[in-house]
């Protein structure tokens, strides 16, 4: 790395997540980056666990972690930009841990405050008796790798079920881009994107 | 030469009255003929793919979260990269039955955008139309390029789909050196 001209830098914080699963409670979430072959992370975890949390007992119902994350990444190459997924897990009827959503999302490419809402999706089941007997047992389908929820390849076999949404707040510092050539346009501070979700859930 | 950086996610879709719905994505970038002198070049990154296929839980819209990150080094503006997308909807059996065609061109200034793309599909004669609704099938385009190019559209007769979302990022390189201001 060291024999390199440059480098760009972000580091992110996410303050928060928050999110919405209306028929899933007690649920807690991993997190890792994604990121490509020019890529390095240089400070802070990659990888990490909530904690489990609970739905609130007012009106809102709602799923807070509140979870920090701090990460420095440098690159020689904007392409490969890291992803962030996120993996939900929570406890079914019999009380055995079984995943209740992935999602993915790229870290924004330009500084400031971003505020994103990620749908989350668990695999399907190929016919009504696998589905069955993996409610029974308690092993749903799942992936081996939760990276691949970051690809795009291998994806086109996949059903799945998208039920729930994750919030994260990302404040994005970079450095260098604009010194190495690159534009990254107007940065967004009031940035508030990705899916709404339903009428009736909270924003 | 100057460098475009396209990264972002083929969100979901809205708006198709059928569930089960996957999603077929391409880039075409260039004159619409091979050609020595192509402007644009993929440095990294895949030119096309296929989403996974979703069913959505709460509320209509399904959603897809493919990623999307594509280098191209480029020496001229024309042919700027066209998104070209084909949804289909699954049913139980495994048929796949076309949903709606789209496209959008990659936007040409640098930040992040979010795009709806419109979709339509061939109509068909009303006895295409009826099988249609019965069976399934129905008439598909037999060349992807009347998806994003112009040339023979006014043979088609089509209704519309739904619409598909996209965030896309751009990051631009180097494109102030040649005096483009995007």
């Amino acid at each position: 790395m060291s024999k390199l001209c440059w480098t760009c830098l972000s580091r992110l914080f996410l303050k928060y997540y928050d999110y919405i699963f209306p028929e899933y409670d007690d649920l807690y979430c991993k997190y890792c980056f994604v990121y490509g072959q020019d890529w390095a992370p240089t400070a802070g975890l990659e990888e990490g666990i909530s904690q489990i949390t609970s739905k609130s007992q007012d009106a809102r119902r709602a799923l807070v972690w509140n979870f920090p994350i701090d990460v420095t990444f440098k690159s020689t190459n904007p392409y490969g930009w890291p992803q962030i997924v996120l993996s939900v897990y929570g406890p079914d009827v019999f009380g055995n841990d079984v995943v209740r959503g992935y999602g993915a999302v790229h870290v924004p490419l330009s500084p400031g405050r971003h505020k994103k809402t990620i749908p989350m999706f668990v695999p399907e089941s190929t016919s009504k008796l696998q589905k069955f007997t993996s409610w029974f047992m308690g092993r749903r389908p799942e992936y081996t790798d939760p990276k691949v929820v970051a690809q795009g390849e291998g994806r086109e076999v996949t059903r799945v079920r998208s039920q729930g949404f994750v919030t994260l707040l990302f404040n994005v510092v970079t450095k260098d881009m604009r010194k190495l050539g690159y534009d990254t346009g107007p940065p967004d501070t009031q940035g508030v994107s990705g899916p709404s979700p339903p009428q009736g859930l909270p924003r | 030469m100057a460098e475009v950086h396209v990264i972002g996610q083929i969100m979901g879709a809205t708006g198709f009255s059928e569930s089960s719905l996957l999603c077929k994505w391409g880039v075409h970038t260039g004159p619409g003929f091979v050609s020595p002198w192509a402007a644009w070049k993929l440095l990294s990154g895949v030119r096309e793919g296929q989403t996974q296929v979703d069913t959505p839980q709460i509320g209509d819209m399904a959603y897809w979260s493919h990623p999307i990150d594509l280098h191209f080094a480029t020496k001229g503006l024309q042919g700027w990269p066209r998104l070209h997308l084909q949804v289909w909807s699954q049913d139980s059996f495994g048929r796949c039955q076309l949903a709606g065609y789209g496209f959008c061109h990659v936007p040409s200034s640098p930040g992040t955008h979010q795009l709806d793309c419109p979709t339509w599909r061939p109509l068909g004669s009303w006895r295409e139309q009826l099988a249609r609704a019965f069976v399934g099938g129905g008439p598909q385009l037999l060349h992807g390029d009347a998806i994003y190019s112009g040339a023979d559209r006014y043979r088609l007769h089509t209704t519309s789909g739904g619409t598909v979302h996209l965030e896309l990022s751009l990051l631009l390189r180097h494109f102030d050196r040649y005096g483009v201001e995007c």
